[in-house]
């Protein structure tokens, strides 16, 4: 048998042991769809806190901005871990919800401090002239801001969102913490019951790399149509 | 149709209008001229509150605008505004921009103001940009669609601040055109400008601003031909 031959029995004895064998790919599959169920409420929740909290940001009343500072400041100030286990152990400790809402609720708490500040420049980067020419129309400031405002705006930030939104999938790995099975700690569940690291782990930063690599190419093709304005 | 009383405007310590007291009659077509700096500008913008008023008295058809009591998105509805700088809305097709504030503010159906677009836009002689976006157009271009965007309101007057000013020489006169045709149908218009022959063309009466006041005012014959204010004479000077 060549070097070759022998090393790839190995690697599928291998494979077979960690994925296949009492039907481990299934503690995957879960782990996946936690990991996509967890962050794509997670998106959501950080969009909207987001929203509002960069409008606190931008508010002329010094008290509302001063909400804003406090929230952006304390959630950047603290580790996604500790926050996820105070939201997980005190705060909805006597909450009867399902586990990944609160944690997804965790998750986008903590996104929506970055997204404030990305929507807060996103906004900023808009001429004031729009806001001019939309107000001397007849337009009132909230119909101004969602019409004319956000959506320009929405566009100059998308990139800097995608960053958000992929750093956030990636963060939801430590969800293991209060107990979820998503894929890094199915990942973790084979190791242990398997004592085998190089393919438990590799197959995790594999499934991971693939989820993100589709979630880019769809915000790709997103960006090119909001892109169309721009065509000369 | 438009009164001022004792307008003032400071921006923190600088003083740039010093009591301007004006009135606007129906049908008027008036220019306001002057040297940059001098506040014509910002009160052209004090006119529908784009500006904040720091002290006295605007009516528009005789009721106070420059105060909380009243709602003044709907008295913008009745004021169009055009700007140096176009503003048109980047992200919206031409057709968009005209027909998205009567729509939204329920002026007319999206169907009723797509045909108005349509008839705005052949009036500015752009029938065939309805479907371009503002990046496609050239800038005199884009100024007489936003000329179109605010006549979509069907305002009762249109605000004009320096609608030639960034424009390349060879697009001024499509612009002017435009505002001449509008002059022409007997809409009430306050126009800033430097464009001195058109002023003398087209306006009912001109203004000459400095210093945050009005320092003369009368039909373009008396103002150009025969200045009595010798600010007003010496820039003329300059400019004629």
């Amino acid at each position: 048998m060549t070097a070759f031959q022998e090393w790839f029995t190995d690697f599928s004895n291998l494979f077979y042991k960690c994925f296949i064998r009492e039907d481990r790919y299934k503690l995957l599959l879960e782990g996946i769809g936690v990991t996509i169920r967890v962050s794509l409420l997670a998106v959501l929740i950080g969009i909207l806190i987001g929203m509002l909290v960069a409008l606190c940001n931008l508010s002329k009343r010094k008290l509302i901005r001063f909400f804003g500072s406090v929230y952006t400041d304390v959630i950047r100030g603290t580790p996604s871990v500790t926050q996820l286990m105070i939201i997980y152990f005190v705060i909805f400790a006597t909450v009867d919800l399902d586990k990944w809402i609160i944690a997804a609720i965790a998750f986008g708490i903590n996104s929506g401090a970055y997204v404030s500040e990305i929507i807060r420049a996103g906004i900023l980067s808009v001429d004031h002239g729009q806001t001019e020419a939309g107000r001397s129309l007849g337009l009132n400031a909230f119909q101004t801001m969602t019409r004319i405002v956000i959506p320009q705006a929405v566009k100059n930030i998308f990139p800097a969102l995608c960053n958000e939104f992929i750093v956030l999938i990636k963060e939801t790995a430590i969800v293991g913490y209060v107990g979820l099975m998503d894929i890094q700690k199915a990942g973790d569940f084979i190791r242990s019951a398997t004592f085998n690291a190089f393919m438990p782990l590799f197959g995790t930063a594999v499934i991971y790399y693939i989820l993100i690599k589709i979630l880019t190419l769809l915000l790709r093709r997103i960006e090119i149509v909001l892109r169309k304005s721009d065509i000369r | 149709m438009i009164k001022v009383k004792n307008l003032h405007k400071k921006f923190g310590d600088l003083n740039v209008l010093n009591g301007i007291d004006e009135h606007i009659s129906p049908g008027e077509v008036v220019v306001v001229i002057g040297p940059s700096g001098s506040g014509k500008s910002t009160f052209l913008r004090c006119l529908n509150l784009l500006e904040d008023v720091t002290e006295g008295e605007i009516y528009v058809d005789d009721q106070l605008i420059n105060t909380p009591k009243i709602d003044i998105n709907k008295v913008r509805q009745k004021m169009g505004m055009v700007f140096q700088q176009f503003n048109l809305f980047p992200h919206l097709t031409i057709m968009d921009n005209i027909t998205l504030a009567p729509v939204l503010l329920k002026k007319m159906t999206k169907d009723q103001a797509v045909k108005t677009g349509h008839d705005l836009l052949r009036r500015v002689n752009l029938a065939d940009k309805a479907q371009a976006y503002p990046a496609q157009l050239s800038g005199g271009q884009k100024q007489r669609v936003a000329i179109a965007r605010a006549l979509a309101m069907s305002p009762e007057i249109m605000l004009f601040d320096e609608p030639t000013s960034a424009l390349d020489p060879e697009m001024v006169g499509e612009v002017l055109d435009v505002m001449k045709d509008l002059a022409r149908s007997g809409m009430t218009m306050v126009i800033v400008t430097h464009e001195m022959g058109f002023a003398r063309e087209v306006a009912s009466r001109v203004l000459f601003v400095d210093q945050g006041v009005i320092m003369e005012s009368g039909t373009p014959e008396e103002v150009f031909s025969n200045p009595k204010n010798e600010r007003t004479k010496l820039f003329l000077s300059k400019v004629l």
